[in-house]
């Protein structure tokens, strides 16, 4: 059992949050859930920066990024987060509208671990944030932080 | 050794590498010596030249100075010549109590004097002859056409020369000389309008006759006088005497005008741009000479004549150029209107013809053929096509085709002319004109299929002269220069346009890459944008259904329309996607066993047919290439369609099936279910096209446009028959060879 990380949701669209956070409640998940509105708030999240730099330290048990994003769009916060060694293990789901082909192959190019494109069902897409948040935030073994922490460079 | 060659030993064959220029020898009725130009003394003579120096003497001439040969006072003379810059010299002299007619012109090998005596009957100066030739040359702008301009001047050349008879005769192009004009006393036998065949004036004849303008024969029958000594003794080589008006001329030649009658002969070449355009020929039955005063003025005639052919054919050419002008602009203005040059061509086929006066006319593009008028069949055009590009021109000419290329002969009829020009270097693209065959009657001056005959086992020339009648089969008229040229512009003009329209299509292929840009953005954005609000009703609708549990059976009902509503608008803009991505995705085309696929297909719609009563016909289908995931996707489309459609049916039968040809593979999906009417068959296939009303069948009408799509990508085909209740069959068809698919 992994111990309980927040799950860091990346998301500007206000409907999409609350529609997110009512699927993820439903599965009574004991993670909290940090919610950043755009692509530089992530960052400074993830790297304890401007108006996250005295949070407690830590990596979020999973990154829920979507792709548009004001400022600092999805594809590049995945990118800095999959190329610097602090948070290269970090995990990523891109959950998005698209499915257009040249973003999936690009997130998958930057190692995006799962990619997720949201179902206009809403039982469908109940499921779909569940399951991650069960899979993420539950299941899935992170590293331990000395490795998380080491600069493979 | 050089030395005059007997008569006796005449082979014509040789005639063509006889040596002209250095015949060892001169015409017996003067006498010539060579000077060295620096020691003045005499290096070379005519074996006769000890004439020169009067009856009184009887020493040699060679090795004397010039001086000691000709005196004093005819040597300053010469001398004072040799220091300006004119090449040739004539003048009559006093030598050694003598009045000689001398002519001079320098060589490499030296100075080379020629001496002659004046006939003295005719001693008459060359201003006698001023007042004719100005006469002529006031008159010539005067004649209406060049037989006319001939004739005149025929008439003058003989009253000047006194010969009994002058022909002006042109050459053709294959030098066959015709006779335009003559003039004559009667004495020796009219052969206007007659030809001579090429062979009576071989090559390195006609190249000297470019060179040296003048000839004469003053008789046929005389004893060559050999040059002494034989090769000159600077360079060891036989003397040069290609402007030397008394070099002894080919036997074979004399032998040719003894047996036409001609002892005495002067021709003067008429040159046009440099190259030899035709001959002014003399002739008499009787040895004649002809003064060099004559002689003089007889050369400056040629000259007036030969500008004056010259201006006429240049401003004749000109008019054309300029008339062939005016109808290429016409065409190409045409031409630039139309939707390609051909078209454009074929649907101004009087133009098109008049550019080159043509009968017939076609071209040849991108292994299309338009043809107007009378021209070859399809078939023969496109192997004079391939002839042609094997000879690698620009342009082709000819007036005989099937003589020139025999294995068209067949073509004659129409096609004796032809005229084509290239307008590609990398495909076979060609612009033809054609000209029919135009029988006529063509009169030679003696047969000329026998240059030459066989008399007492000897070669000679022919011996008869007497007219002879050629058909002339396989002949059109010949293209005039004019013509030609206007085919080369009209040539590069097409050209020109083909390469323009290519530049034009290569731009609205770079518009469109931009739209197409453009688009794909664009459905970009709606991907991201237009499906979230419609996820975010259904989530909405259904957090409230959720939250009030009491809600009526109508707010109920409202509550599941608007979910239903917004859940069809998410899958519309879920297929419009798939439907533009179709368009851009690449095909990744490997082998498929089309029959596991069905297969899977069957099972992944079990679920949605739970409850009904289907029968599944599935005969095995062929393995095909293509793209799996499209082709599933496809195959997916259309046994939808059919579970759809017979959702009344009990049983449903859905009959799948396939087969094999030589070039494809087809598939077939059949049911017994509502059907369709065949009348609107052409609206099946698009998009957002419905054949129900929406509450009848849903669906967002665009699967069947995806299926064609996919269909049409792989290079396939897809049809639909119908009865309307009684069932729909597709057909699609993919081509067996990978090569035609564009992914």
């Amino acid at each position: 059992m992994a111990d309980l990380r927040p799950i860091l949701l990346v998301e500007d669209n206000l409907k999409d949050i609350e529609l997110t956070l009512a699927a993820l409640a439903k599965c009574q998940l004991a993670n909290d859930i940090v919610v950043a509105r755009d692509g530089a708030e992530a960052l400074e999240y993830l790297y304890c920066r401007g108006r996250y730099q005295d949070r407690i330290p830590g990596d979020p048990a999973v990154v829920l990024l979507d792709l548009k994003l004001p400022k600092v769009d999805g594809l590049e916060v995945l990118a800095k987060i999959k190329s610097e060694g602090a948070t290269r293990s970090v995990p990523v789901v891109m959950l998005t509208s698209s499915r257009e082909e040249s973003d999936l192959v690009r997130s998958y190019e930057l190692g995006v671990n799962a990619f997720v494109v949201k179902p206009v069902d809403f039982n469908r897409f109940f499921e779909a944030i569940q399951d991650l948040g069960m899979f993420w935030g539950v299941l899935n073994e992170t590293p331990p932080r000395s490795w998380t922490n080491r600069d493979p460079t | 050794m050089v030395s005059a060659v007997s008569t006796s030993d005449l082979n014509l064959d040789l005639c063509a590498q006889e040596p002209i220029r250095i015949p060892g020898s001169i015409q017996p009725h003067g006498m010539l010596v060579v000077v060295d130009p620096d020691s003045r003394q005499i290096v070379q003579v005519s074996a006769n030249a000890s004439a020169l120096l009067g009856n009184d003497r009887r020493e040699a001439v060679l090795g004397l100075s010039l001086r000691q040969a000709i005196g004093e006072i005819a040597e300053r003379q010469i001398t004072a010549w040799l220091r300006t810059a004119d090449s040739s010299y004539l003048r009559t002299l006093e030598i050694n109590g003598r009045r000689l007619q001398v002519l001079g012109h320098q060589t490499p090998q030296g100075v080379v004097l020629e001496f002659e005596q004046p006939p003295a009957s005719e001693v008459e100066t060359l201003e006698a002859y001023y007042p004719r030739i100005g006469r002529f040359m006031e008159d010539v702008s005067a004649y209406a056409d060049l037989a006319d301009l001939c004739n005149a001047a025929a008439r003058e050349f003989r009253r000047i020369s006194g010969f009994n008879r002058v022909m002006i005769y042109s050459f053709d192009a294959q030098w066959n000389g015709e006779v335009l004009a003559e003039d004559g006393d009667g004495v020796l036998p009219s052969y206007l309008g007659h030809r001579f065949p090429a062979s009576d004036i071989p090559a390195q004849a006609r190249e000297l006759y470019r060179l040296n303008r003048l000839r004469i024969i003053p008789d046929a029958n005389y004893q060559p006088v050999p040059l002494e000594p034989a090769f000159h003794p600077r360079d060891g080589k036989p003397l040069d005497m290609s402007f030397a008006a008394l070099r002894s001329v080919s036997p074979v030649h004399l032998q040719y005008m003894r047996n036409m009658g001609t002892i005495a002969s002067m021709s003067i070449s008429i040159l046009m741009d440099g190259k030899l355009w035709g001959l002014v020929s003399c002739h008499n039955a009787t040895p004649r000479r002809v003064n060099a005063q004559a002689r003089t003025a007889c050369d400056l005639l040629g000259k007036v004549l030969s500008q004056h052919i010259g201006a006429r054919q240049r401003n004749a050419y000109a008019a054309k150029r300029i008339d062939l002008k005016r109808i290429e602009s016409e065409l190409l203005t045409k031409i630039a209107s139309s939707d390609s040059f051909q078209s454009g061509l074929a649907a101004n086929a009087n133009i098109w013809l008049g550019l080159t006066g043509a009968a017939g006319a076609a071209v040849l593009h991108d292994d299309a053929i338009f043809t107007v008028g009378a021209t070859p069949s399809a078939a023969r055009l496109r192997m004079l096509t391939e002839k042609l590009q094997a000879q690698g021109t620009e342009s082709f000419a000819t007036d005989s085709l099937g003589l020139e290329w025999p294995d068209f002969a067949d073509l004659s009829e129409v096609a004796s002319g032809v005229l084509a020009i290239s307008i590609s270097q990398l495909h076979p693209s060609y612009i033809f004109w054609f000209r029919p065959e135009v029988e006529r009657t063509v009169l030679w001056a003696g047969d000329p299929r026998k240059p030459t005959e066989t008399v007492h086992d000897r070669l000679h020339p022919r011996l008869s002269f007497a007219s002879w009648k050629e058909q002339v089969k396989n002949r059109a008229l010949p293209w005039s220069q004019a013509e030609i040229d206007g085919a080369l512009d009209f040539r590069n003009a097409i050209i020109n346009f083909v390469l323009r329209r290519a530049e034009e299509r290569a731009e609205l292929t770079s518009q469109l890459q931009r739209s197409n840009k453009e688009l794909e953005s664009f459905s970009y954005s709606v991907s991201h944008d237009l499906r979230a609000p419609f996820r975010h009703i259904v989530g909405y609708t259904q957090l409230l259904r959720e939250r009030e549990k009491s809600l009526s059976a109508q707010s109920q009902h409202y509550l599941d329309s608007i979910n239903e509503a917004a859940a069809s608008a998410g899958q519309l803009v879920d297929d419009l996607l798939s439907f533009s991505q179709l368009g851009r995705t690449t095909l990744a085309v490997l082998p498929v066993d089309m029959h596991k696929l069905m297969q899977e297909i069957i099972r992944s719609v079990e679920p949605d047919i739970r409850g009904r009563q289907i029968e599944w016909k599935v005969q095995p289908l062929p393995p095909t290439t293509g793209d799996a995931g499209l082709l599933r996707q496809a195959l997916y489309n259309l046994v939808d369609n059919s579970l759809k459609y017979t959702r009344d049916r009990t049983p449903a039968v859905v009959e799948i099936g396939g087969e094999q040809t030589r070039t494809e593979c087809i598939y077939t999906v059949r049911d017994n279910g509502v059907g369709f009417d065949m009348a609107y068959v052409h609206k099946l296939f698009g998009v957002f096209q419905r054949l129900h009303r929406m509450e009848e069948f849903a669906g967002t009408g665009i699967g069947l446009a995806l299926t064609r799509r996919i269909i049409e990508r792989h290079g396939g085909w897809i049809e639909a028959r119908g009865v309307v209740e009684q069932g729909a069959e597709f057909r699609f068809g993919l081509p067996r060879r990978g090569d035609n698919l564009d992914g």
